[in-house]
């Protein structure tokens, strides 16, 4: 590098400091310019809360307009909203978090609830349902537990849903086959999804082996658990079991190959294969059957999962939580006591999230809905929601999302056949044990 | 990146005039204000961050909570990680599969396209510019899912087969293809590598290969004893440079597997199993040991290529050296 030789006149030596303070100051503007972000606070008086959720368009649709509501009615509060698809959502809610930056609002499900709230991310709501803050009294006992983890209140529900096998009507009226009924066995489900394959050259159904909901209830009506408190209620014989059950299906036609099998076991709604076409029946929750309605020109048609229905439970689909760390904790808080007891916003909200939290709202939302999906969805959680039987499953604990995510890889080994049902039990039961243990 | 290039210019003896020792400090000064803006940079955005996972990798830290709040767990998630996480290792030997054969094959892509390319004809600027579209693509998100709708059941590739009468695989849902699409996709974008080559192809010495006509050898034997010669400080840069990127590969297989390396963990590439630990399963501090240790992994395996590179790259400055 050749030394940078020193110039004489002095215009010039003015030109390199005017450059050399330029130089200076461009980083240290940015820098400001970096830090000024931050600092949002009242501009013009108002509040501005930030609320971020996952979902399709008609739920950012519904929930848009629930806000402007609350808006028109304490103005002054704007909200400051963001939405995504499920996939990758929760990735972006523990950046935020990591930096500082959770928003006022967001929404949670049961995956990950206990890991928000045990890290100390949500606000414990209990002290706004002691001052009356937060109206959780028409709120059905259980769904209100459903929110607890480890006594502290982390989230409202703000749907409540249950198992669900969403089946594809026309394709079945086309065939001359009979629908599927609530309360078939297993074993009679297979038959029938055999048959469907064998006469409508579609796989009667989505292989469930993969589906942890599926799977607890089926461990339910064996007398058995997913949890019990922090450990597993269930051992490798169970899930041998189960995996076994399955494979039988696949023997039997009753299914379609793995890899549409696996393109099925994506957790987006809208890659279910009942909605994409390429099975018959799928394995979702009750309250997804309206929005898998949007991807298929075909009728769907709504049962609970086989076998004994009251092993199934009412379980909080969604949840709202504050943030800790917000600025404006009470308004959050009102925010979503309004969402989940306002009348007028259950009845914008709908079904979309699960039935309304609130008895009341739930039954003017019954009466008053003309969806013609959410209507079965609702008539077929009512008619389930009678038989629910006790000792319905608290809050799953952490660690709940690495042993669903375990179940689809561990499953997918024996669908593709690469594990006996054995070894995929063995496999699973130790991946899921380290995965509660060592979080 | 020869030694020589790193040797300091030689420096007049210091102590030699106080005025000139100020006026050299001045000077300092002034070259590291014009540096501040990368020096921030790097400071800011690389180094620091970089202490502070290293920081990290010793603790349990989630991203759920404070720094300050992570405990100090020593070497418990090196320990995990080479004793206890099976799907560590399987990532690292899925990552070391792609990377053994999709860089040879990426390099010898590029390389054939840029002989090829290599002379003089109507138009052959708008080929080149062709073969080197697919890399402007890069590691882009829609290639990546243009790649997954080729290669499903459904896909273009086995319409194409179908033509012959064969029936396709589902490609990117099978677990024993999965890794073999993500490697065609990386080889297909050997543009970058391709247009360096071409480069070093024009600065072969005609000569050379005139002299060796005179001789009477044939096409091979130029090829073999001039061009890769030749070349080979080119080829030696490239294997680097793709070595190391092939490694990192992420986008692709993120996007092919949903985020979940998938089917079965077939194609569960090293970043994509630090990137679930980190951001799926919120153990930072699991990945940033993780992140550590690729780190020195891939700077070791530079240094090994670096010293072999002795034994194979001629460089023509020999004189020099």
């Amino acid at each position: 590098m050749e030394p940078i030789t020193r110039a004489g006149t002095p215009a010039q030596r003015t030109t390199r400091r005017r450059l050399l303070a330029a130089a200076l100051t461009v980083p240290l503007l940015l820098g400001a310019a970096a830090c000024g972000g931050d600092d949002d606070g009242g501009s013009g008086g108002g509040t501005e809360l930030s609320v971020f959720w996952w979902g399709a368009e008609k739920r950012a649709e519904l929930t848009d307009k629930a806000l402007a509501l609350y808006s028109q009615k304490h103005p002054g509060v704007t909200f400051k909203k963001t939405w995504q698809g499920n996939q990758g959502y929760f990735d972006k809610l523990a950046t935020l978090t990591a930096g500082g930056n959770a928003p006022d609002i967001f929404q949670l499900d049961d995956n990950y609830i206990s890991e928000y709230a045990a890290r100390g991310v949500t606000l414990d709501l209990t002290e706004y349902t002691g001052n009356g803050k937060l109206d959780v009294s028409k709120f059905p006992e259980s769904l209100l537990k459903y929110g607890e983890v480890d006594g502290k209140l982390a989230g409202v529900a703000l749907g409540e849903n249950t198992q669900g096998l969403v089946y594809d009507k026309t394709l079945l009226k086309k065939n001359n086959l009979p629908e599927p009924k609530t309360g078939m066995s297993w074993e009679d489900f297979i038959s029938w999804a055999a048959d469907v394959s064998k006469k409508s050259k579609l796989p009667g159904t989505q292989d469930p082996s993969a589906v942890y909901q599926a799977l607890w209830v089926f461990l339910r009506q064996n007398g058995k658990d997913l949890y019990a408190g922090k450990q597993l209620g269930f051992d490798e014989a169970d899930i041998t079991k189960w995996f076994a059950l399955w494979k039988g299906a696949r023997d039997k036609g009753a299914t379609p190959t793995p890899d549409v099998i696996h393109e099925g076991n994506a957790s987006d709604v809208s890659k279910q294969l009942v909605a994409t076409g390429k099975a018959g029946t799928s394995w979702v929750w009750a309250n997804q059957m309206p929005e898998l309605k949007k991807s298929t020109d075909n009728e769907l048609g709504l049962i609970a999962y086989p076998g004994d229905t009251s092993a199934q439970w009412a379980r909080a689909s969604m949840y709202m939580s504050a943030f800790r760390g917000s600025k404006h904790k009470d308004i959050a808080v009102d925010v979503i006591n309004f969402l989940a007891n306002d009348p007028e916003a259950g009845q914008i909200l709908g079904t979309d999230r699960g039935l309304p939290p609130n008895l009341d709202v739930r039954k003017q939302v019954a009466a008053t809905v003309e969806d013609p999906n959410m209507k079965q969805t609702i008539a077929v959680m009512d008619e389930l929601g009678k038989k629910y039987g006790p000792n319905a499953p608290t809050v799953p604990p952490q660690g709940h999302s690495k042993v669903r995510s375990e179940l689809i890889r561990v499953a997918e080994e024996v669908i593709y056949g690469r594990q006996t049902p054995e070894q995929g039990a063995a496999a699973f039961v130790a991946a899921a044990k380290a995965a509660i243990g060592a979080s | 990146m020869t030694a020589s290039t790193l040797t300091p210019a030689p420096v007049a003896p210091a102590a030699a005039q106080p005025g000139r020792r100020v006026r050299r400090r001045r000077e300092n000064l002034a070259g590291y204000v014009f540096l501040s803006p990368w020096l921030l940079g790097l400071l800011g955005i690389t180094a620091i961050p970089m202490l502070i996972s290293l920081y990290l990798s010793f603790t349990d830290y989630s991203p759920l909570i404070p720094l300050t709040e992570a405990n100090w767990i020593g070497l418990e998630n090196y320990r995990r990680m080479f004793t206890a996480d099976q799907s560590y290792w399987h990532a690292v030997q899925v990552t070391v599969t792609f990377a053994l054969v999709a860089v040879p094959l990426k390099l010898a892509a590029a390389l054939g396209v840029a002989l090829l390319l290599n002379r003089t004809m109507r138009g052959i600027s708008v080929f080149r510019g062709l073969f080197y579209l697919p890399s402007l693509l890069g590691g882009s998100v829609a290639l990546a899912i243009v790649w997954v709708s080729m290669f499903n059941r459904d896909g273009a590739f086995n319409s194409f087969l179908a033509l012959f009468g064969i029936e396709g695989l589902p490609w990117v849902n099978d677990p024993d293809w999965a890794l073999s699409t993500l490697i065609l996709l990386a080889v297909w974008q050997f543009g970058a590598p391709m247009v360096i080559f071409l480069a070093g192809l024009k600065q072969v010495p005609t000569e050379l290969y005139e002299a060796a006509s005179v001789d009477g050898a044939s096409p091979w034997r130029k090829f073999v004893h001039i061009t890769l010669p030749m070349l080979s400080p080119v080829i030696f840069f490239n294997l680097v440079l793709e070595t190391i990127n092939g490694f990192q590969g992420f986008t692709s297989a993120f996007v092919l597997s949903n985020g979940t390396g998938g089917p079965v963990d077939s194609t569960l590439m090293y970043t994509l199993n630090l990137y679930i630990a980190g951001f799926v399963d919120l153990n930072m501090g699991y990945a940033s040991a993780m992140a550590w240790v690729f780190l020195l992994v891939i700077g070791a395996i530079t240094v090994v290529l670096f010293s072999t590179g002795r034994f194979w790259v001629h460089y023509s400055d020999n004189e020099e050296r």
